[in-house]
């Protein structure tokens, strides 16, 4: 090691050492530009008659003032108790739609995945099933409904649940199949070496390996679809989502404030089990929080 | 845990019996009879059955059979406003979004919160925010300000805050302490401690969320669209309410086409980012 490296105390004279130079800014200040080229852009082309942005101050809060009161007002009254029990039933519905499309997603997507992991399957094979998965996940829940399942099935629940599912299987497949390429190897040479057959290392080595985690993937998904599920409901699929354009449709906006809490609180307590059981899963400790891919949509 | 092996002696050369199976725990139990249960009540809660996959199926080819794309329906001057509005819809929501949801996140993070009462109400915030679909905002926004682009952005912007915060008040939570507590020492205030020592740390991945958010956001301005938040899914409804299957087939591949192409590019970005 030579000892004239620039960290040493500058040359005699100086009693300080130099400071080091800044970091160059070229491409944060390159960058910035950009944005706001685009930005701009996209502000002037933009077709939103912004005259209507006076609205959000001088309309909205006499809006929100009319939900507030729908939610204030005593919910045991006569109508008033009839409107949370529709929102309720609405959302229990969209629960269902959700669970059972979820399934579907889970039954479509765990084969397909160990057939996208490249330590399970050929690479032809992968690459084949990476591209498919990669199209799923371009196609929005809504296409598949509308381009799809309704015309097929029908506007309905079921119609709503196949298109979440199918809608599911792009990201779950790809979530578990990077699950399954970053199992351990040991556990597979030991089931390899006594002579298991390729089915039989995917059962008792890697399955017991990526299962929990691949569980708390379709949970997770379980939460996002219940929120995808409302815009199926607002085509006509029922749940939540129908209830909620029928109120705006007649701006009943007491109804609508009503309906607003009520998604908000069963979707918050039934995310809470969700994360619990997660945790659970992977951790066998609900008092961990478990981290949430990034990318699930 | 004893282990019920049979015998051990390798010496003899006797055969070791396979240790028993271990029983399964009464969670995985519980587990499983939930799953089963919710499963029942779900399916008859919706009328889940599998006939209509069998007789419907065969439905299915005459009502795909008028879904032959109509290209020339892409190249009408109202379709290429609507592609380019979704387009800078998406562009605005996510910059707005993204820059709102940065300051909830450093509220809602217990590293910069800057007390015990913020943090919790700016959490409850987040996930309120996050549990209104968005359609549900879209609804709400269309209704506020009328049908049209700027709803549909707004209704976007909640939408893209609920996403970022959340993830960017993870990444916050879990950034190095030492640059915090070297701004500390050396002075710093609050706003100077997220500066330099809080959002350096976490900014890859916050771009990163910012991307995301954008690829999200394609394809919720179709859904926000359809409610009336302008946008190339208000074009899908009214050929949708005319029955004009052909032209839906070309926007929606088209729209396919460009999501991909899309996803590529931000994904090929965020890989350069993290």
């Amino acid at each position: 090691m030579t000892v004239d490296t620039p960290i040493t105390p500058a040359p005699a004279g100086a009693g300080k050492p130099a400071r080091p130079a800044p970091p160059s800014k070229v491409r944060k200040t390159v960058g910035m530009l950009l944005l706001a080229a685009v930005l701009l852009l996209a502000f002037t082309q933009v077709d939103a008659r912004w005259e209507r942005l006076p609205a959000f101050i001088t309309e909205a809060p006499g809006y929100v003032a009319l939900m507030t009161q729908g939610v204030l007002s005593n919910p045991v009254v006569d109508p008033n108790a009839d409107y949370w029990l529709a929102a309720i039933n609405a959302m229990i519905e969209s629960i269902q739609m959700a669970w059972i499309g979820t399934l579907i997603g889970a039954a479509i997507s765990f084969p397909l995945s160990f057939l996208a992991a490249s330590n399970i399957a050929p690479a032809p094979v992968v690459f084949v099933t990476r591209q498919v998965l990669n199209i799923i996940r371009a196609i929005p829940e809504l296409i598949l409904a509308v381009a799809v399942m309704m015309p097929i099935f029908g506007f309905g629940p079921l119609a709503g649940a196949i298109a979440l599912g199918v809608g599911s299987v792009g990201t779950l497949g790809k979530l578990s199949s990077e699950a399954i390429e970053s199992v351990d190897t040991g556990p597979i040479e030991a089931v390899s070496a006594s002579g298991a057959r390729k089915m039989q290392v995917l059962r008792w080595a890697v399955v017991p390996q990526v299962l929990p985690e691949i569980v708390a993937f379709w949970l997770y998904r379980f939460e996002i679809n219940i929120r995808a599920g409302a815009i199926l409901g607002a085509l006509g699929a029922g749940g939540i989502g129908s209830l909620l354009s029928a109120l705006f449709n007649v701006r009943a906006w007491d109804r609508i404030g009503i309906t607003l809490v009520t998604i908000i609180v069963i979707t918050i307590i039934v995310d809470q089990i969700s994360a619990r059981v997660r945790s659970r899963i992977i951790f066998g400790d609900t008092k961990v929080r478990v981290m949430e891919p990034a990318e699930v949509h | 845990m004893t282990a019920p092996t049979q015998a051990h002696d390798g010496a003899t050369g006797a055969i070791t019996r396979a240790p028993r199976k271990p029983a399964p725990t009464a969670f995985t139990v519980i587990g499983l009879a939930a799953v089963l249960l919710i499963t029942l009540w779900a399916g008859a809660g919706i009328d889940f059955t599998l006939a209509p996959l069998i007789h419907d199926l065969t439905r299915g080819e005459e009502v795909l059979r008028q879904f032959v794309p109509n290209w020339s329906f892409l190249g009408r001057d109202a379709v290429i406003t609507a592609s380019l509005t979704t387009l800078y819809m998406a562009i605005i929501s996510s910059v707005i979004g993204c820059a709102v949801a940065m300051v909830v996140a450093l509220l809602a993070s217990k590293v910069s919160a800057p007390n015990a009462v913020v943090y919790q109400v700016a959490k409850a915030v987040m996930s309120a925010v996050r549990s209104l679909p968005d359609v549900a905002y879209g609804l709400l926004f269309v209704a506020f300000v009328g049908t049209g682009a700027l709803g549909g952005m707004a209704a976007l912007i909640m939408f893209n805050i609920g996403v970022a915060a959340k993830l960017t008040a993870e990444s916050i939570d879990a950034v190095d302490p030492g640059p915090i507590e070297a701004v500390e020492a050396a002075g710093g205030n609050r706003i100077q401690r997220a500066f330099t020592a809080i959002i350096p740390q976490v900014a890859p991945n916050y771009f990163s969320y910012c991307f995301y958010v954008f690829e999200l956001n394609l394809r919720a301005s179709l859904v926000i669209g359809v409610v009336g938040g302008g946008g190339i899914g208000q074009t899908i409804m009214t050929e949708l309410a005319r029955f004009n299957y052909d032209n839906i087939s070309a926007v929606i591949v088209l729209f396919i086409v460009v999501v991909f192409v899309l996803d590529r590019v931000s994904r090929a970005i965020r890989r350069r980012l993290t």
